[in-house]
This record gives C-alpha cells, sequence and structure tokens, in this order.
C-alpha cells in the first residue's frame, strides 16, 4: 500500500457517487441482468463513497485502508481469467512503417 | 458487426505470400485493393465521391465518438498512436461487408459503398479499433489460431461464431468449439473499457477511468 505520507483516493470522490448513482439505474439493471442473469451488487460503491468522503473530512485511516481493499478486490476480479494470446513486450515494428506503395512511390 | 462475407477475394497482380495473404482479419473482402494500388474509386464520380463522404464521416466519428476517443488513448499508450492518414483506408468493397483490419498493413479498411451514416461509421471504427488494439497489445495469430480470431470477435457467443463462419472456411462445430473454449476468458477481458461499454455514457466513464490509471494505481 502506499505511504500514508502523499496517498489520496483511487477516484474522486465524484467518480464514486457517478458509479454509484449508474449502478442503481433502471437502464444498468437491465443491462447487467440481460448479460450475467443476476442483479448487479451496488453497495460496494456506497460504501466506497462513504470512506472517500470520510477520507476527505476527517483523513481517516480505517477510511483509506477500506477503500484500498475494495479497489484491489476489483483489480483481482478483472485479473482472474487467463488470456488467451501473449501479450507483446513492445508494439508491432511495423506500425508506424510506411505503406507498401509509399516506398515505390519514393 | 461485420455483415457475411463470402470469403476473401484474391489478390489480381500477384499470388501474394501465404503470410501476407493471411493477416486480414475478420470483415474483410477487398478485390481491387493491390490491383488499383489503393482505394478504388468505383463508377461515381469524384464530385460526389464516396471517399470524400467517407473521411467526412471518419474524421467525425474520430473527433466526437467515446468509445472511439477511449480505443485511440489506449493505443496510443501502448505505443500504436494512430494516424488517419496512415492507418485508415475508405475503399469501395465487394458484398455487404462493412469494413476490416489489415494486420499486414496496420490499416483498418472502411467500406466507403456500404457505410451509410454517421452511426454505422462509429460501429465499424470501433470494432476495427478493437482488432487494432488487440493486435497492438497483443500476438495474435488471426489465421493460424482460430481460437485468436474466436477471442478478438467475442461479444456475443453467437456473433462470435458467425463472424467466424464468414471468413474460415471450417465447419460450425468447430467454430463453436474455438468460441467456447474462450469465452470466458475473453468475455471477462474488457480491455481497454474496464467493463462493458453498454452505451455512450459507459463508454465515457470508462475514457474517465482511463486517464485516470495513474492516479488510480498509484494509490490502492
Amino acid at each position: 500500500m502506499a505511504d500514508a505520507g502523499g496517498w489520496r483516493p483511487p477516484r474522486p470522490c465524484e467518480a464514486y457517487r457517478a458509479e454509484w448513482t449508474l449502478c442503481r439505474s433502471a437502464r444498468h439493471l437491465l443491462h447487467h441482468y440481460y448479460v450475467h442473469g443476476e442483479r448487479p451488487a451496488c453497495e460496494q460503491w456506497r460504501r466506497d463513497l462513504a470512506s472517500c468522503r470520510e477520507w476527505e473530512e476527517r483523513r481517516s485511516a480505517e477510511a483509506q485502508r477500506s477503500l484500498c481493499e475494495s479497489e484491489r478486490a476489483r483489480v483481482q476480479a478483472t485479473r482472474k481469467h487467463a488470456l488467451v494470446w501473449t501479450l507483446r513486450q513492445s508494439p508491432p515494428a511495423d506500425w508506424h512503417l510506411p505503406l507498401p506503395q509509399e516506398e515505390k512511390d519514393q | 458487426m461485420a455483415g457475411a462475407a463470402g470469403g476473401p477475394q484474391q489478390q489480381q497482380q500477384q499470388q501474394p505470400q501465404p503470410q501476407q495473404q493471411q493477416q486480414r482479419v475478420a470483415c474483410q473482402v477487398f478485390p481491387e485493393r493491390r490491383a488499383q494500388g489503393g482505394s478504388g474509386q468505383g463508377l461515381l464520380s469524384s464530385v460526389f465521391s464516396n471517399d470524400q463522404g467517407c473521411q467526412r464521416l471518419l474524421l467525425k466519428t474520430l473527433q466526437t465518438n467515446p468509445y472511439v476517443k477511449l480505443l485511440l488513448d489506449a493505443m496510443k499508450h501502448s505505443g500504436c498512436a494512430v494516424n488517419k492518414e496512415r492507418h485508415f483506408s475508405c475503399e469501395d468493397c465487394n458484398g455487404n461487408v462493412s469494413g476490416g483490419f489489415d494486420a499486414s498493413t496496420s490499416q483498418i479498411v472502411l467500406c466507403q459503398n456500404n457505410i451509410r451514416n454517421q452511426a454505422h461509421m462509429n460501429r465499424v471504427v470501433t470494432h476495427e479499433l478493437v482488432h487494432a488494439f488487440d493486435h497492438c497489445r497483443a500476438h495474435v495469430n488471426w489465421f493460424t489460431d482460430v481460437r485468436h480470431l474466436a477471442c478478438s470477435e467475442t461479444c456475443v457467443r453467437d456473433r462470435a461464431i458467425l463472424s467466424i463462419l464468414a471468413v474460415r472456411n471450417i465447419s460450425k462445430e468447430v467454430a463453436q468449439k474455438a468460441v467456447d473454449e474462450v469465452f470466458e476468458s475473453c468475455f471477462n477481458d474488457q480491455e481497454p473499457f474496464g467493463r462493458i461499454p453498454h452505451n455512450k455514457t459507459y463508454a465515457r466513464y470508462a475514457h474517465r477511468d482511463f486517464q485516470n490509471r495513474d492516479r488510480y494505481y498509484s494509490n490502492i
């Protein structure tokens, strides 16, 4: 975890509010149910919003801990499936090269 | 997504190298691409040039569409900055295909004779940029591994199967098996959006998160 000095919430508090609102919207409920077959879980966004505000107002260490834990869990959830392909170490070498006909023209 | 195609047409002037021939992805049918040395103009006069209309629609998409803006940012961040003149080509295509990604030339081809309006252009550019993004960040064996092709096409299972069948001479069972094998992983790989962007609101939120990523990862 980052040191207490210089730490701030991973997202601005408005972002937590926006995500919580979006999560609870009728449209999101429909999308989520259609894709996953169950209702979305929005409570964690509300908790994160509360932690964020608590940090802003009182610099609460508990709020910091709770936010870090919550966001790490989100990152973990996105990484639990191994990728089908191998990631590159660097972009394709020919991405920026001129087109073959341009080379002929020059 | 791409319309059904009859399969890639043979190029006219020379027999392409097997590797070169095999670099085009998914939605492509480009019969005269190489022979005419680039974009063909078709029968319409240049006053109402398909190319000009295509370029105009493309420019608007690149400047305003939130899905595309995020993908462009993500690609720049991955070392594949996109240049409109270099990486896009408006051309006439056979069939009712809307576009394709040509990995051998790092170009997105837009079928100007089939893209009718701004919304359509938005969808085609988004779709092809996803292919380009996958090509940029991973070693994708577009033609030698059906699972990789399936992965790049995966959003909805049945659509992925149809997309594969449109461009590969394989049986439906093989296509289904490829999609099933990769579905769990590929459906959950939501890069660069970090979520399924059901509409522009989600895409804007995703873009906001992408722009915030330095702060995010240094504080968790």
